[in-house]
């Protein structure tokens, strides 16, 4: 095989893959050490291809904020502040309230709502500035396919729409399924445990209407979340958020829950919405602008130890960095944080005259600034091999199900409400449906008054959600390698925009006649995909992102 | 020192000035000034037109005494351009007439007998240099001709309209095209108390056999060329033929010069032969057209009114829309006789699709007429040795009736295919649709069918979108994104088990019931010929 030489090509000092708030930060950091930086952006537009839950964290123990990099982004990229934090105990109709406003303002210098599409596009446009001045850009439509390297060393990156590119370092900050941290060996795919799935809902809501629902002013916003038996005994809770003149309304859930549940993340979304604990803030109106979805790391898991390999250094999800702590989600201000350090590796190696030794700072930096201890707190790693085998579980299920456990939950409602706002406890919560289902049903039963209120609204079938998404198909960026049921059925189910018996999903279940007998397996049409991630992990596909530009593009985000 | 210096003015100052220097001398230290200087081309190109043109005039002969049978028709032309003494060109008509008879010399001379007698005198107040003037060296404006055809106040009438086939039928663009030119010439003779004709061009093998179709689609008379060697477009005798028909066919009814308007398809083959026709006829042409209409046209533009400063209503003139920049800005081009030279017909290529195909009227008369012409030879030098059927994939589009099928079929794919084809058969013009959904399924199709399941038979947002007469529905759900390839059909007739399918929504007819069943038994009644029986009894409602 000859090999063009690389020199040939393109060269940037810094590369920097996805324009999201990792990527964002990381190039602005580079830009202010006047490191000159490329951007490349896969998305018609940054944030295009973006969802969150959608409250960001500006945390004061963190080293780098977004408004460090970005001064003017919460009066130009936010919605409201989250001022006041709830979680909702859901057992049928009854519903018991914690206050967790201790733990969400547990340091936390602010918070605010928003949607990705607004917030991405504003600091790519800033970032635009800031990396021209250096004498590199930002650059949209453009899907990085794989690493260049030369004698088995990183030096660059290969695009579908641009020769390959150069450089002296480059950071992933692609995002959750980074094609680059699989290419570079860092991170696979494979093991449903280690990853969420989250869906949400944009839904239209007039500011007023907001304030007046919410009873909060226009400067003013509120989060609220939701756990219990209202997601059949799936892993995972809701989410609602206020935007300037819309909500978020979300869905997190484990997707090894999701997959073992044959559960429909459309429907969970559904059941969601259509609780009667809504129609406070719903009030029997519904528009929703838009129906989104994407897997969601678990640092717990998922972030790499060492997420760096010779010139290449990852960042935010694309490392597995988000935090779920308990029921508050984490995942934009660490990939901000990241991204800062990342850069600040490079500059120092490059300052000392060992560029390539900005990996190794990177790490160290991810260590001595705190960031590893809050992505794998070693808590949960001491006590998870203990709460989560079914035994003890199975203990604890039998405890809370029992009169003394009754009576204590009865006795100590103000005890598990402290204990939901201690960071320690949060830390060290199980991945089991004890904690996620069992309790918050057992605390909604005993502690919970029911919601009398009906709830009539109509979310939009699937085929709608579909419809109203915005996409510029191609040929197909997914192809399943073993279509047998066995291999990949569970997609149908799994996969937020397919659903058993809809024909008009990416995954559908077919059943065909092979000489004598007959066979269940699954066929695939790209078309619908939201690029979740989901089939990537759940079933045995061949998975890319689509070119720059091409498939959904988000509006809200 | 000339009285101009070229290097310190502009192009277009330079224009008029220098065609007051008569001085041979004069313009050469121009000439030398400019080379020197910027060197542009285009006014060192003026500069030796005027020496040319200065310093040729030398070299006249008398024309009253020139051999003509030395001369081209070319030469004669430029030496007629400056006798105005009606006797001389008379004596030289005569004398062409006794020496070698040529047609195109004749006109020259007659036409400008003509001018001389209706302008009587009168001053046009622009120069005007005819072409073969200004480059008298230039034997040949273009490769083919000698000369360009001055023709001036020509007799033009009707619209002529070329006919494409291919495999023995006419393309739909021929269709919409003579559509369009039906309606253009009822609106032409209402508007202008005339009584000109639609006139079909049809070139090939076999094509005797499409004039009636022409008829029926709106021409007033067809004429046709049939030649086994015409099979295949052919540039040299296509442009022959063509140009034969509407200028040199000597026939009763073709009493003018040449046509006044002649449109063709804008299509690979159209595209050729539009440029070539309308070279040969000495026109323009506006190619790529999506718009035509004819209506009266108030232009100043000097050129074309041979007075600067005035405005004059050109009447009857063809207004042809073309898109630019990919359909982000239009223009109209118009193409308009100028003083000493017309500029007939007014041609336009146009867009297949742009225009409606009409309701074809069988009963419409009109004349056929056979163009029955030996052809040389040397007009087939080139010949097709060797040609590539090019994979056109499947054009649904145009067609009576479709039945489209939809996963409804999933339970016996390959059964669910005959049923559909079966009933396709039972229909003169009908073709087989598909939804997305049976295109990307996992369904085993047995051999005989599979070469149907194509995206090339997808109807839909990403496929094609269609407008039948008839769209039968079969196991199809009406997901939004086939609705919209398919809702601007006239009726439509949905077959589903499932009574709350969206399709029901904007269906014509619904047939509840399982398609394996339906579909065999309106096949069965159309066999009977009884399908609006059939139908009634099927539909449940709506
Ligand atoms: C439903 C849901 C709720 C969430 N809620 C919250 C929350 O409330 N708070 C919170 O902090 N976090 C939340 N998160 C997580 C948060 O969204 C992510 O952690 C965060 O976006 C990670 O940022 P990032 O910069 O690493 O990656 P991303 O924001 O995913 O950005 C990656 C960028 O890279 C681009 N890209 C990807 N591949 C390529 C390629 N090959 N070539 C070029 N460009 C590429 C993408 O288009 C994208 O713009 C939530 C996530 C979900 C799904
Ligand atoms: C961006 C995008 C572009 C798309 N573009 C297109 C496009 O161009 N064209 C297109 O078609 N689709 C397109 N789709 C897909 C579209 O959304 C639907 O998925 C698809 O049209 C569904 O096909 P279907 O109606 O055959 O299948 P289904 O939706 O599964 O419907 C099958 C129907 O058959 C009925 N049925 C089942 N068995 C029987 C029986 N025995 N007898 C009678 N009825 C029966 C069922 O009741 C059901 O209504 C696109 C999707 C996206 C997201
Ligand atoms: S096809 Fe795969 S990536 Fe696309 S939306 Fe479905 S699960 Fe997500």
């Amino acid at each position: 095989m000859t090999e063009t030489p690389t020199d040939e090509y393109e060269h940037y000092e810094a590369v920097v893959v996805g324009a999201g708030p990792g990527g964002a930060a990381a190039a602005a950091a580079l830009a202010n050490h006047g490191v000159e930086t490329l951007v490349l952006e896969r998305g018609v537009d940054a944030g295009s291809k973006n969802v969150s839950g959608g409250l960001i964290y500006a945390e004061e123990s963190a080293p780098y904020t977004i408004d460090d990099l970005f001064p003017d982004f919460r009066e130009e990229a936010t919605e409201r502040p989250a001022d006041e934090y709830y979680i909702h105990n859901v057992a049928g109709r009854n519903v018991k309230t914690f206050d967790l406003n201790d733990i969400h303002h547990h340091d936390t210098e602010w918070c605010d709502s928003v949607l990705r599409r607004k917030m991405d596009s504003w600091l790519a446009e800033q970032v635009h500035g800031m990396t021209r001045e250096t004498g590199g850009g930002l650059l949209t439509n453009v899907r990085v396919n794989g690493l260049l390297r030369e004698g088995g060393e990183i030096v660059g990156v290969t695009c579908d729409e641009l020769d390959p590119i150069t450089a002296d370092v480059i950071v992933a900050a692609d995002g959750v399924n980074s094609e680059l941290a699989r290419d570079a060996g860092l991170m696979d795919w494979e093991e449903p445990e280690e990853w969420f799935q989250g869906v949400k809902a944009v839904v239209d809501m007039d500011p007023d209407a907001i304030n007046e629902r919410f009873g909060i002013d226009d400067d003013e916003g509120v989060a609220h979340l939701f756990a219990g038996d209202l997601f059949d005994g799936v892993r995972g809770g809701g989410l609602l958020y206020t935007n300037e003149d819309s909500l978020s309304i979300g869905t997190v859930f484990h997707l090894d829950s999701i997959a073992e549940e044959k559960a429909e993340p459309h429907e969970l979304l559904d059941s969601l919405l259509t609780h009667p604990l809504l129609d406070q803030w719903l009030q029997g109106e519904y528009e929703e602008r838009e129906y989104a979805a994407k897997l969601v790391p678990d640092s717990k898991k998922a972030a790499h130890p060492s997420p760096h390999r010779g010139r290449l250094l990852l960042v935010g999800d694309a490392a597995g960095q988000m935090q779920a702590q308990g029921p508050i989600i984490k995942g934009m201000n660490h990939a901000v944080t990241a991204g800062g350090l990342a850069a600040e590796a490079y500059q120092e190696a490059k300052a000392r005259g060992n560029p390539t030794n900005a990996g190794d700072l990177y790490e160290q930096k991810l260590e001595t600034e705190g960031v590893m201890k809050k992505l794998r707190p070693a808590r949960y790693r001491y006590s998870r091999p203990v709460s989560e085998s079914g035994l003890v579980t199975g203990l604890t299920n039998g405890l809370l199900n029992s009169p003394v456990g009754t009576a204590g939950l009865k006795l100590f409602g103000g005890l598990v409400e402290r204990a939901f706002n201690s960071p320690f406890m949060l830390g060290m919560i199980p991945d089991t449906r004890f904690s996620y289902v069992t309790m918050p049903t057992r605390i909604g039963e005993v502690l919970g008054t029911p919601v009398t209120a009906e709830n009539d609204i109509e979310p939009p079938e699937l085929d709608e959600r579909i419809g109203d998404l915005t996409y510029d198909v191609d040929d197909p960026h997914i192809e399943v390698l073993d279509n047998s049921f066995e291999a990949s059925g569970t997609a149908v189910t799994a996969c937020p925009v397919s659903a058993k018996d809809f024909g008009g999903g990416c995954y559908r279940e077919e059943t065909v006649q092979t000489n004598g007998g007959e066979q269940k397996v699954v066929s695939l049409d790209t078309q619908p995909c939201v690029e979740c991630g989901t089939c990537a992990v759940v079933a045995d596909t061949h998975w890319e992102h689509p070119p720059g530009g091409k498939g959904v593009e988000y509006k809200q985000g | 020192m000339p009285d101009i210096d070229p290097t310190e003015h502009d192009i277009a100052e330079l224009g008029p000035k220098i065609k007051d220097v008569d001085d041979e001398q004069e313009l050469e230290e121009m000439l030398a000034m400019e080379k020197g200087g910027e060197g542009r081309a285009p006014v060192i190109t003026l500069i030796e037109d005027r020496l040319e043109k200065v310093g040729g005039e030398d070299e006249e002969v008398d024309p009253s005494e020139a051999d003509l049978t030395e001369m081209t028709i070319a030469d004669i032309a430029n030496m007629i351009r400056d006798v105005d003494d009606i006797e001389v060109l008379r004596d030289i008509l005569e004398r062409e007439k006794a020496g070698k008879d040529r047609k195109g010399a004749k006109s020259q001379i007659e036409k400008k007998i003509n001018n001389l007698e209706e302008d009587d005198g009168e001053e046009t107040e622009v120069e005007y240099v005819p072409p073969e003037e200004k480059y008298p060296d230039l034997d040949h404006p273009t490769n083919d001709k000698q000369y360009v055809e001055g023709t001036v106040d020509g007799e033009y009438r009707d619209m002529w309209v070329y006919c494409e086939t291919q495999r023995g039928e006419l393309i739909d663009v021929s269709r919409e095209m003579l559509g369009k030119a039906r309606e253009l010439m009822d609106t032409y003779n209402d508007d202008y108390d005339e009584s000109e004709d639609v006139i079909a061009v049809l070139i090939g093998d076999g094509v005797g056999d499409l004039t009636e179709e022409c008829l029926a689609y709106g021409a007033d008379r067809v004429v046709y060329h049939e030649d086994s060697r015409l099979e295949r477009f052919r540039h040299k005798p296509y442009t022959e033929i063509f140009c034969h028909m509407c200028r040199d066919w000597e026939v009763e009814w073709r009493d003018y010069h040449e046509p006044r308007y002649t449109v063709f398809p804008a299509t690979n083959n159209g595209r050729d032969l539009s440029a070539l026709v309308q070279g040969e006829l000495d026109s323009g042409l506006a190619s790529d057209c999506s718009g035509l209409y004819i209506e009266d046209a108030d232009i100043s533009n000097p050129a074309k009114t041979g007075t600067p400063g005035e405005t004059k209503t050109f009447g009857k003139i063809l207004h042809m829309k073309r898109p630019d920049f990919s359909g982000f800005e239009y223009s109209t081009i118009l193409c308009i006789d100028k003083p000493h030279r017309d500029f007939h017909p007014q041609g336009a290529s146009v867009i297949p699709g742009s225009f409606e195909i009409p309701e074809a009227e069988p009963e419409r008369e009109g004349e056929v007429v056979e163009h029955d012409t030996d052809l040389p030879e040397e007009w087939f030098q080139v010949e097709v040795t060797e040609y590539d059927a090019l994979d056109e994939g499947v054009d649904l589009t145009g067609h009576e009736v479709i039945v489209a099928l939809g996963r409804g079929i999933g339970d016996d794919p390959t059964q669910g295919i005959e049923l559909g084809l079966d009933l396709v058969d039972q229909f003169e013009d009908a073709d087989l649709g598909l939804s997305r959904g049976v295109i990307t399924a996992s369904y085993q199709f047995d051999g005989h069918v599979e070469q149907y399941i194509t995206e090339e038979r997808q109807i839909g947002e990403s496929g094609q979108v269609v407008e039948p007469d008839v769209y039968i529905a079969a196991g199809i759900s009406g997901a939004v994104q086939h609705k919209v390839g398919m809702d601007e059909s006239d009726t439509i007739i949905a077959v589903n088990e499932n009574p709350d399918a969206d399709i029901r929504d904007f269906s014509d007819y619904y047939i509840e019931g399982d398609l394996f069943q339906v579909l065999p038994r309106l096949t069965d009644a159309l066999e009977e010929g009884e399908f609006a029986r059939a139908l009634q009894q099927e539909v449940s409602d709506d």
